[in-house]
């Protein structure tokens, strides 16, 4: 079943045209990859895809149509964004972080049951809860962004170049809790990322992007061993 | 005394002298003990746009006039008593705030700041030019309060009393904006607007929201003003009001509650003093005051005290501020800036 639809969808930034007429959809449960590199458009597709930046065309989501909804719609229905840069914010801590991700529901207990859940999933935030985020090492920043995400109860995560400034070994350690929230939890996950080998061991499905358009679209197994496109667009 | 209590100590020892100190005052030092408050409420207001919703708002003396007419005219034109007024000159000015706000908000930052500049700097033209409604140069006279009977003897204590409540609606109602989900999501959209955007905040709904409550707070702070003069004029409300708010907004502290009150006392009494010192240099003084309260503490008297009993607290007994009480983090925060 298909969770999310994009038809045509071009964005631009003023009069810089950054994505033109794409076209892809994601399966409910699917682990995606969106590949490619510096400047190529992935972070405006995830901003478009939660409304941050604007866009034209049609995106469908769980049946519904998203495009004129604004961002904060279009979280209620099931998209969370973790944007680039992880954007925990600083000064609060970790546990009032968990619970800024949670503003758009109003059911207290369940923000509790759900933090309790994630704080599972996540030990090392359990352990730091009442640290400030600014406080944090880069991968429990990234943790914490995800973590956050996932308090709106989204049907799809979408996860902007979660290996940013991260070591290798943490950025594995990121990956392996993606594969566990898409095996275990059933999450559907877009993932953005410029260290192509590594995301394609774990996703589904690759796509990959170039000067904002979709130039490639195969099983990510497949993509793995594929020279042509290793060498043409992800510069292995 | 652990790191938690003194504050609290500290606060409800400031509260018990608000109460008690009063009786002792003389008439005029008490009035003018009640303007600092008025203009406290209306700082308070600010605080909560400008330190906690990240806004910067240079009309807040505009709003305080707007409030101040609201009462006068409500109480000249409609014989409303006083005490009524003062809710109406909350809501009205709320919504002039908001009339204001809705376009003003689209632009951020010094771009806002100017915008609400030339509504401060139009404000005492337009009483002057609507004198069918302001009463013009003339001004407004407003009924005094009607003083219940143990107070017969001494109107200014009641006067004091009623201003203080005023003053207590306005930290009670701050207080509730800030606490939980509400607050966070003020703090949150200031400090990164395009995260907080990502998680979900609707960042216009949030910012008008401020701007309608620190205009609301204006129009008290300006009702209860009105009602302490007995009578305003254009005069009261010039252009340099707003820009004295913003200065007892920053001095106090901008992310805090307590500070709204010393600023307050501050703009209304430092000058004053600083013209006792020196007739001809009162200014100079005043500014160099002013610039030597930032220079010690960046984030205004209270974040200054903070940092000082925080300092204490370490040497006398090697205590570090706890970061699992909000007061702990919040002296880690002040220690660091």
């Amino acid at each position: 079943m298909t969770l999310l639809d994009v038809r045509g969808l071009s964005a631009s930034y003023g009069k810089v045209q950054a994505l033109f007429d794409c076209s892809f959809s994601v399966g409910d449960g699917e682990f995606v990859a969106l590949l490619g590199a510096n400047g190529a458009g992935k972070t405006t597709m995830l901003r478009a895809l939660s409304g941050i930046a604007r866009s034209s065309g049609t995106i469908s989501f769980d049946g519904q149509r998203l495009d004129a909804r604004p961002p904060e719609e279009r979280l209620r229905l099931g998209i969370a964004h973790v944007p680039q840069g992880r954007g925990t914010f600083a000064e609060f801590t970790v546990d009032e972080n968990l619970s800024l991700g949670a503003i758009t529901l109003s059911d207290a207990a369940q923000v509790r049951r759900d933090k309790e859940r994630w704080y599972q999933t996540f030990p090392r935030l359990r352990e730091r809860r009442n640290r400030l985020a600014g406080n944090l090492s880069g991968g429990e920043q990234q943790m914490l962004a995800v973590a956050r995400a996932l308090m709106s109860r989204p049907k799809l995560l979408m996860c902007d170049e979660p290996s940013l400034g991260l070591a290798p070994a943490i950025t594995a350690e990121i990956f392996e809790i993606f594969k566990d929230l898409h095996k275990r939890h059933r999450m559907t996950l877009l993932v953005v990322e410029q260290n192509a080998d590594l995301t394609l061991q774990f996703a589904d499905t690759a796509f990959v992007i170039e000067t904002g358009h979709i130039v490639a679209t195969s099983p990510a197994h497949e993509m793995l061993h594929n020279q042509d496109i290793q060498k043409s667009y992800l510069g292995v | 005394m652990n790191s938690r209590s003194l504050p609290t100590f500290i606060k409800v020892g400031a509260a018990a002298i608000a109460l008690i100190a009063p009786v002792f005052l003389p008439d005029f030092l008490l009035f003018e003990v009640c303007i600092a408050l008025s203009y406290s409420i209306a700082v308070l207001g600010l605080n909560l746009l400008m330190g906690f919703a990240g806004q910067i708002c240079l009309a807040q003396g505009a709003l305080f006039g707007f409030g101040a007419y609201v009462t006068a005219y409500l109480n000249a034109e409609f014989g409303l008593s006083p005490y009524w007024t003062l809710p109406a000159a909350a809501v009205l000015t709320a919504a002039a705030g908001l009339a204001v706000g809705l376009p003003a908000l689209r632009l951020q930052g010094l771009q806002l700041a100017i915008i609400t500049f030339g509504i401060a700097a139009a404000f005492p033209q337009a009483l002057l030019k609507f004198d069918w409604l302001t009463g013009g140069v003339s001004g407004l006279p407003i009924d005094s309060l009607e003083t219940p009977a143990p107070f017969a003897g001494r109107p200014e204590l009641w006067l004091y009393l009623v201003t203080v409540a005023c003053a207590g609606v306005a930290v009670l109602l701050v207080s509730l904006v800030l606490f939980g989900d509400t607050g966070r999501t003020l703090r949150a959209q200031r400090d990164n607007a395009q995260i907080a955007e990502a998680l979900g905040v609707n960042l216009t709904k949030v910012r008008l929201w401020a701007f309608g409550i620190s205009s609301a707070l204006a129009g008290l702070g300006g009702g209860v003003f009105a009602i302490l003069n007995g009578f305003i004029s254009p005069q009261s409300f010039l252009a340099a009001v707003s820009i004295n708010i913003v200065i007892a907004s920053i001095v106090g502290g901008t992310t805090t509650i307590t500070g709204a009150f010393i600023g307050g006392l501050f703009i209304v009494f430092v000058p004053t003093w600083t013209s006792d010192i020196n007739l001809a240099l009162g200014n100079v003084i005043y500014g160099l005051a002013l610039i030597g309260v930032m220079m010690i503490s960046g984030n205004g008297v209270v974040g200054l005290v903070k940092k000082l009993v925080c300092g204490m607290l370490q040497t006398t007994s090697g205590n570090v501020p706890s970061l699992k009480s909000i007061q702990g983090r919040k002296q880690w925060i002040a220690l660091r800036k």
